[in-house]
């Protein structure tokens, strides 16, 4: 597989220019709801030297959704420290709705509020509501003029029946999504969310990526998603960010990512298919998953279009009868492991972890 | 990174986000917050102030058994002095049990990511802080009175004024105690320690050793005496008395804060500001 048509190494591009070929006005780090432009950081110094942050480059539209992507340690927690100067990064520009995070953090501040993983977010000693209403004053805002809003929050994310127990008796999808809302408790336009769903069963974490996408619409929010669950990429953004050793290795729409990997796979369920015809088709195709079931025989086989018919061919030649074609779409996780070259580390991040 | 900016009442490039509140809402939710989160933990609460009516007791009790007239011709100056070093202790481990909790929770960074800036909303924690300290401080001083069944002059504005900027120089102890515990986490044994020293402070001979007035909590604790003993009121006392307070209050609460600032700048280029 290969990803031909996805901007590679976006970083090294430089910057963008100021229209696009169709004569559309191209975001400039005044007009992007975020700028990031040759972001680094190093930990230590000598042989502990760590660079977790690589000359980091990207825009976003506002509105958007952008997923961030990578292995453990690729350098994700770090670049959105950086981004929102949790971090002190050592070099590079950071804009959020224009302005200068290093230079006007407060003015900066007034657009952005982030849920950071591995963290509670919230006080486990305040009710739901308390939550919200605590974080929507210190970002600013007096918290009567948002009653409406907060409990609009609350149904959306379906914890309105909660909204005055203590966070603590709450299980912790619950407290998943408090952190979330305390997120949007505020008049934020960009959030950043750090493993959202982490720890969320199936069903929450489908509620709230359909919450999201609603949010995101509804609010014109302009989301930055860090995940390890590649459906919560898929399903929420549109945009897809791959970081690998602190660098950024992919920076493409999430359809293009995936459309860019030309070879498909098929599985295939045949009748009549013996061993040593199965061995002679392991020779020459990459068969897997073979399965015997009462007679036939299934297996998944990755083909192009020329090399699917030349398997048909064969088939046909060995008087093999084909029960059923269908096709494998490379989904997400398999573009991510194909351009990180690494697949353990998604099978151990999906755990979840720190990045530094 | 810069805190330079005023962050109020600025023509900005974006969008401007449509803003309802100030620092009167950023003050009222953060002294909800910190007195909501201490009553819901009504039994550390209790204990605290249960424990300080104990020790008192056994300072006064146990004093009176071994010093008998001694203690009784000193007790207004020791609860005096007892009554200071609960509001002390309760300021200097309030910020910083509030910083390391913060950074435990991970709520400490979302505080550094406010409109108002980090500083503004530490400090609105550290008068919060001080408030419940106050009240805490108030009840365990009616109840050492009924305990020795003793009375003391209350100018209540000048008492809490003196007390209040007595106070501020442990208080910034503890902000600069906080900044270190972000940067350094586990400092407990070395926080504690400083409890002790405050009692060395407040009990220090000013009137024999002059220069001690310039140490945290030394003016306070000497002016507090005069003020709770002898009912002088705050225009009463001697002005180079009161300068000095107001100079070592302004002193170590300003280094405190620097040092809290320095500590959390530090923290961030090491990238441990979230970490506990």
């Amino acid at each position: 597989m290969s990803g031909s048509r996805h901007n590679v190494d976006h970083a090294s591009d430089g910057p963008p220019p100021d229209t696009t070929t169709d004569g559309e006005q191209a975001l400039t780090p005044e007009t992007a709801a975020l700028s990031v432009d040759g972001l680094s950081k190093t930990f230590g110094s000598g042989e502990d030297k760590v660079t977790a942050v690589d000359d980091v480059s990207f825009t976003v539209e506002p509105g958007e959704v952008v997923g961030l992507l990578g292995p453990n340690g690729a350098g994700k927690t770090t670049t959105i420290k950086s981004i929102l100067g949790l971090v002190l990064p050592d070099e590079g520009d950071v804009r959020i709705q224009g302005v200068d995070v290093a230079d006007r953090p407060r003015r900066a501040y007034e657009h952005v509020d982030a849920m950071l993983e591995g963290a509670r977010n919230d006080y486990w000693r305040l009710t739901v509501r308390e939550n919200l209403r605590y974080f929507a004053a210190i970002r600013g805002n007096d918290p009567d003029t948002l009653d409406d809003r907060h409990t609009e929050l609350l149904e959306a994310f379906d914890i309105a029946g909660e909204a005055d127990t203590e966070v603590r008796d709450l299980s912790r999808g619950m407290k998943q999504k408090v952190s979330l809302a305390s997120v949007l408790a505020g008049d934020v336009s960009v959030a950043f969310l750090d493993e959202p769903t982490l720890g969320l069963d199936v069903e929450s974490s489908l509620t709230l990526q359909r919450e999201l996408v609603r949010l995101v619409e509804e609010r014109d929010l302009t989301l930055f998603v860090s995940s390890h669950d590649m459906d919560v990429i898929e399903a929420v953004c549109d945009r897809v960010i791959i970081m690998n050793q602190g660098r950024i290795v992919v920076d493409d729409t999430v359809s293009n990512l995936l459309d860019g990997f030309e070879t498909k796979g098929y599985r295939i369920t045949v009748r009549g298919l013996d061993e040593s015809t199965l061995a002679e088709l392991q020779d020459r195709f990459e068969l897997s998953a073979v399965e015997r079931l009462d007679g036939r025989v299934r297996f998944e086989v990755a083909a192009d279009s020329a090399t699917f018919y030349r398997l048909t061919d064969a088939l046909e030649a060995a008087d093999v009868e084909l029960g059923g074609v269908e096709t494998v779409q490379p989904d997400l996780a398999e573009a991510f492991l194909e351009v990180t070259g690494n697949g353990d580390s998604l099978a151990n991040g999906a755990t979840g972890g720190t990045d530094q | 990174m810069t805190g330079g900016d005023n962050g109020r009442g600025r023509a900005t490039a974006g969008n401007e986000p449509p803003r309802s509140g100030g620092y009167y809402h950023l003050m009222k939710a953060v002294i909800h917050r910190d007195l909501v989160i201490w009553l819901r933990y009504p039994v550390n609460a209790a204990t605290g102030i249960l424990m300080a009516l104990i020790f008192f007791g056994l300072i006064f009790y146990g004093g009176r058994l071994v010093a008998g007239q001694a203690i009784d011709d000193t007790i207004e100056g020791l609860i005096v002095g007892y009554f200071l070093w609960t509001l002390a202790q309760g300021a200097y481990f309030g910020i910083t049990n509030d910083v390391q909790a913060e950074a435990g929770w991970g709520t400490l960074e979302r505080h550094f990511m406010t409109p108002f800036g980090f500083g503004p909303v530490i400090l609105a924690k550290s008068i919060a802080v001080v408030l419940r300290t106050f009240l805490t401080s108030a009840v365990v001083l009616a109840a050492m009175l009924v305990m020795t069944g003793r009375s003391l002059e209350l100018p209540l504005v000048t008492v809490v004024v003196v007390a209040a900027l007595a106070v501020a120089s442990a208080f910034g102890l503890g902000l600069a105690m906080g900044g270190l515990s972000v940067l350094y986490k586990r400092i407990n044994n070395v926080a504690n320690l400083l409890q002790f020293a405050f009692i060395g402070l407040i009990s220090a001979p000013v009137f024999e050793i002059p220069w001690t007035r310039i140490l945290p909590l030394v003016q306070g604790s000497a002016l507090l005496q005069v003020v709770m003993r002898d009912g002088d009121r705050l225009w009463e006392l001697d002005p180079l008395a009161l300068a000095i307070l107001v100079g070592t209050a302004g002193f170590y609460l300003g280094a405190g804060y620097l040092a809290f600032v320095l500590a959390t700048r530090r923290a961030r280029r090491l990238g441990v500001l979230g970490d506990y």
